[in-house]
């Protein structure tokens, strides 16, 4: 029983990570329909950025991240407004095939850059346990799961309580009529779009310290993403959070009671069922 | 209309004997060795344009396919079993798969269908790495038809031949009811209904068409090889390799895979030779251009400017809200 | 003559709101039928409802003696039933000839023969001199009579045209209300769905069906129809029904 909570917990402290990647995808995908191919490669670079700054100047991820954020807010918009929103209005195959342009574009620089080699930050959080109980938890994945969980409450309120949230779940629900109170749709959506990528860089960030950092690091997440989002239900930001929760924990128990190279299979069997039987997702309304 | 067809086969005729030079040609193996890669994606190209060219389908997936004809190859050959028929059966089988990824994959639409397809091929690859059958992550040996001096030079030719067969069946699916029905999927599901297309089934029907192809290259590239590993024969790379290629050269359209694969290969091989590694930025920035720039496709583009300047030549067309249906309401009244 | 088409006490549902409430009507074999109604009456739902795009709650459908109440989309086509939709959905890539084609697959697998038969349609249509134009570009008027010709390639028993003049202007209507007319000709009964060109109704109409939120409030020959208390009722609102008098 223990184990099975250990478990359980390990999950959970991953899983808020997952949260984040998972509902900055919402925000994207689910809220404004592009199929994001890059999203994983997005928060590979947000690993390099904080990598970066722990190598040059000594930066702790654990501050780094706040940096990796907001530089991929910026890139994030510029990337938008130069290659997504000028096939906004194409098909779903057009964007897919674009943004898997853009993360053979960014992986393949990171490695040119930074070369294949894997690389590995030092920090000494990540070899300190925390004990309670009969349990014992990572302190580094401790102190990510709590700046997480910080990220998710403030993604959440600002979605629900400020203008430009209510304005991007107007333009989630009825984009030819949000226009027409006031909203400026385009600038929304850019917005939205860097944020999401934010979010996937703040991920990195503090992902860093945990993984080997390598070009294709992220291209696992990018699925993960998706079965959050789908986990989640479509264009729910909370329900990608729990969305995360749900696959850390299931993760977890995968790799401890079957085996550690199974859990990467379970993302596809959660997704395949998922989307085989309850399309809306687990806290989804009607929107698949 | 006739003739024209008359000379686009002796066209097509031309070209295949042509795309048998090099081996008359080319000494240098590693050479040898492009053109067959190019010869078996232009392969790969045309079978992945049955599901995602005509009937629209944009499936990551299809990698699955391939991996199952290189592992079916080398597992059905370490039992005895003669080359030909192991790439047979082996092609039979993944097709037998195909039809299952089909019913699961095709009740999604959009995204979701394209995720899926990618799930299904990254599922295998893990449990190739996983299972003992399989050689686990250490991969196994595959058989080779040829040997000898010749050895690139009649594997060069086997994928010709086997692109020239993924082409005749392009050919032919575009010039039959079966080709239409898929174009229609294509365009609009719910019209392809309303004049009796089951939907379900023609997709199913382009699926196993295509694994089928897809099966048989994969089998000879791991015979080429002749050793296959996980993260080389089922990599999600080759997934996007394929459509990129296809899309491209012009996806839906005959000649466009081949174009994409000479293009793209050629591409990635001279920036190989200049960085010495990573195509995969070359494929990146080609992606992002076609999608901003020409969606339809090298081929497509071309098709599509013909089209337009045979258009202009023709003068224009009343329309039907004017003199022929007014005068048959005023002999109606 | 036997009715070819029958609907017996169908309703059907989304969530609270019902769509269709206890609708039974017959039809004849190459008749000319109308269902009409104000805005949300129901009748694209009982179209989808007789092709299959969706299923009733309670109640059947029968046609020509099969029973269709759950026959896929492309079951009802193969049976016979042929159909337009109401947003324009035409093969945007392909030709206006190519788009017809695909209507005379049903009947052949030869693409010369299928190209035989478009022709012979789009030259009933008056739109031979679009054949070989894609279908993308095209205007309204040509769009609509591309989904009429498409539909008749597939020599069904009954087409089923929604909305099929909504969009256009007068002198258009009127002229595809005279092919539409002709439509037995081909041996082919007609089940429109119009909401206000009441002058194509009335012009070439032989039965009419008036639903309003649902129900079939009136049925008859287009002239009594259209005289009945509460059919003025459901357009035009309470205060018309006295003008009647």
């Amino acid at each position: 029983m223990v184990h099975f909570l250990q478990a359980c917990m390990n999950g959970l402290l991953t899983g808020a990570l997952y949260a984040l990647i998972g509902m900055g995808l919402a925000l994207i995908f689910g809220v404004m329909r592009i199929v994001n191919f890059a999203h994983g490669s997005f928060l590979m670079v947000g690993m390099y950025v904080s990598y970066l700054l722990f190598e040059r100047l000594k930066i702790n991820p654990y501050y780094g991240f706040i940096a990796a954020g907001i530089f991929l807010f910026g890139f994030g918009y510029l990337v938008y407004k130069l290659l997504i929103q000028p096939i906004r209005d194409r098909s779903d195959f057009m964007q897919i095939l674009m943004t898997t342009g853009i993360a053979l574009i960014l992986v393949d620089t990171a490695q040119l850059t930074f070369g294949a080699d894997y690389h590995q930050t030092n920090i000494d959080l990540v070899n300190r346990a925390v004990h309670f109980g009969p349990f014992t938890l990572n302190a580094a994945s401790l102190l990510s799961f709590g700046i997480a969980t910080v990220f998710i409450v403030g993604l959440r309120e600002f979605v629900v309580r400020s203008r430009t949230g209510q304005a991007l779940r107007a333009i989630a629900q009825n984009r030819d009529v949000a226009p027409l109170m006031g909203i400026n749709v385009t600038r929304i959506q850019g917005f939205s779009f860097a944020l999401g990528i934010a979010f996937a860089g703040i991920a990195g960030g503090l992902l860093l310290p945990a993984l080997y950092l390598f070009p294709s690091v992220g291209e696992d997440y990018t699925l993960k993403a998706f079965v959050i989002v789908v986990l989640g239900g479509m264009g729910s930001i909370e329900g990608a959070a729990m969305g995360g929760l749900v696959l850390g924990v299931a993760e977890s128990l995968t790799s401890t009671y079957i085996g550690n190279q199974w859990a990467l299979a379970i993302d596809f069997v959660l997704f395949l069922l998922m989307l085989s039987l309850k399309p809306s997702g687990i806290f989804g309304r009607q929107r698949a | 209309m006739k003739e024209l067809r008359g000379a686009k086969l002796w066209i097509t005729i031309g070209l295949v004997a042509l795309s048998c030079l090099p081996a008359l040609v080319v000494e240098n193996n590693y050479l040898l060795q492009v053109c067959f890669r190019i010869a078996l994606f232009a392969a790969l190209g045309l079978a992945w344009n049955l599901v995602g060219g005509y009937a629209g389908q944009l499936s990551l997936g299809h990698v699955a396919f391939f991996g199952l004809g290189a592992y079916g190859l080398a597992i059905l050959a370490s039992h005895s079993v003669p080359v030909p028929i192991a790439v047979l059966i082996a092609s039979l089988l993944a097709t037998l798969v195909a039809a299952l990824i089909g019913k699961i994959v095709f009740r999604l639409r959009g995204p979701y269908f394209t995720l899926a397809t990618i799930a299904c091929g990254e599922v295998l690859r893990l449990t190739a790495t996983n299972l003992n059958i399989t050689g686990g992550a250490i991969g196994l040996t595959v058989p080779t038809v040829f040997t000898g001096p010749m050895f690139w030079k009649l594997y060069y030719l086997s994928a010709v031949a086997l692109a020239a067969g993924c082409f005749l069946v392009n050919f032919w699916t575009a010039n039959s009811r079966f080709g239409y029905y898929l174009m229609a999927i294509r365009e609009d599901e719910d019209t392809a209904s309303a004049v009796g297309v089951d939907t379900a089934n023609y997709k199913l029907r382009s699926l196993l068409l295509s694994a089928f192809l897809t099966a048989m290259a994969g089998a000879l590239y791991g015979s080429a090889f002749q050793y296959i590993v996980p993260d080389n024969i089922l990599t999600i790379d080759i997934s996007v390799q394929m459509a990129i290629i296809a899309m491209l050269g012009g996806a839906g359209t005959l000649l466009g895979p081949i174009v994409g694969a000479i293009l793209l290969l050629g591409a990635s091989e001279t920036f190989k030779t200049q960085f010495q590694e990573s195509h995969l930025l070359i494929y990146g920035v080609l992606i992002v251009l076609v999608v901003l720039f020409l969606p339809e496709g090298i081929v497509g583009g071309i098709e599509q400017l013909l089209r337009s300047r045979r258009k202009a030549a023709k003068p224009p067309a009343p329309t039907p809200n004017q003199s022929p249906a007014i005068s048959a309401v005023e002999k109606g009244n | 003559m036997a009715a070819v088409l029958e609907l017996r006490n169908v309703s059907k549902r989304f969530g609270g709101l019902r769509a269709v409430r206890d609708v039974s009507f017959q039809m004849r074999e190459n008749e000319i039928l109308f269902v009409i109604g104000p805005n949300g009456a129901g009748k694209t739902t009982v179209f989808n409802l007789i092709s299959g795009f969706l299923h009733p709650d309670e109640g059947s459908i029968t046609f020509s003696g099969h029973d269709i109440t759950q026959t896929e989309p492309h079951e009802s086509a193969r049976l016979g039933v042929g159909r337009t939709f109401q947003i324009v959905k035409p093969l945007p890539t392909l030709t206006v000839r190519q788009n017809v084609m695909l209507g005379a697959f049903m009947h052949t697998s030869s693409v010369a023969q299928a190209q035989g038969e478009a022709d012979k349609i789009l030259d009933f249509l008056q739109m031979s001199h679009l054949k070989d134009f894609p279908a993308r570009g095209l205007p309204l008027a040509a769009l609509k009579r591309l989904e009429i010709a498409r539909a008749l390639a597939t020599k069904p028993k009954l087409i089923l045209l929604d909305e099929v003049v909504s969009g256009l202007t007068t002198s258009e209507a009127l002229a595809l209300a005279d092919l539409i007319k002709r439509l037995p000709e081909w041996n082919v009964g007609v089940v429109g769905g119009v909401e206000h060109v009441m002058q194509v109704v009335m012009k070439i109409a032989d039965h009419i069906v008036v639903l309003d939120y649902g129900a079939k409030i009136a049925e008859g020959k287009p002239e009594e129809v259209v005289k009945q208390p509460a059919v003025i009722e459901a357009y035009l609102g309470p205060k018309y029904k006295e003008l009647v008098r």
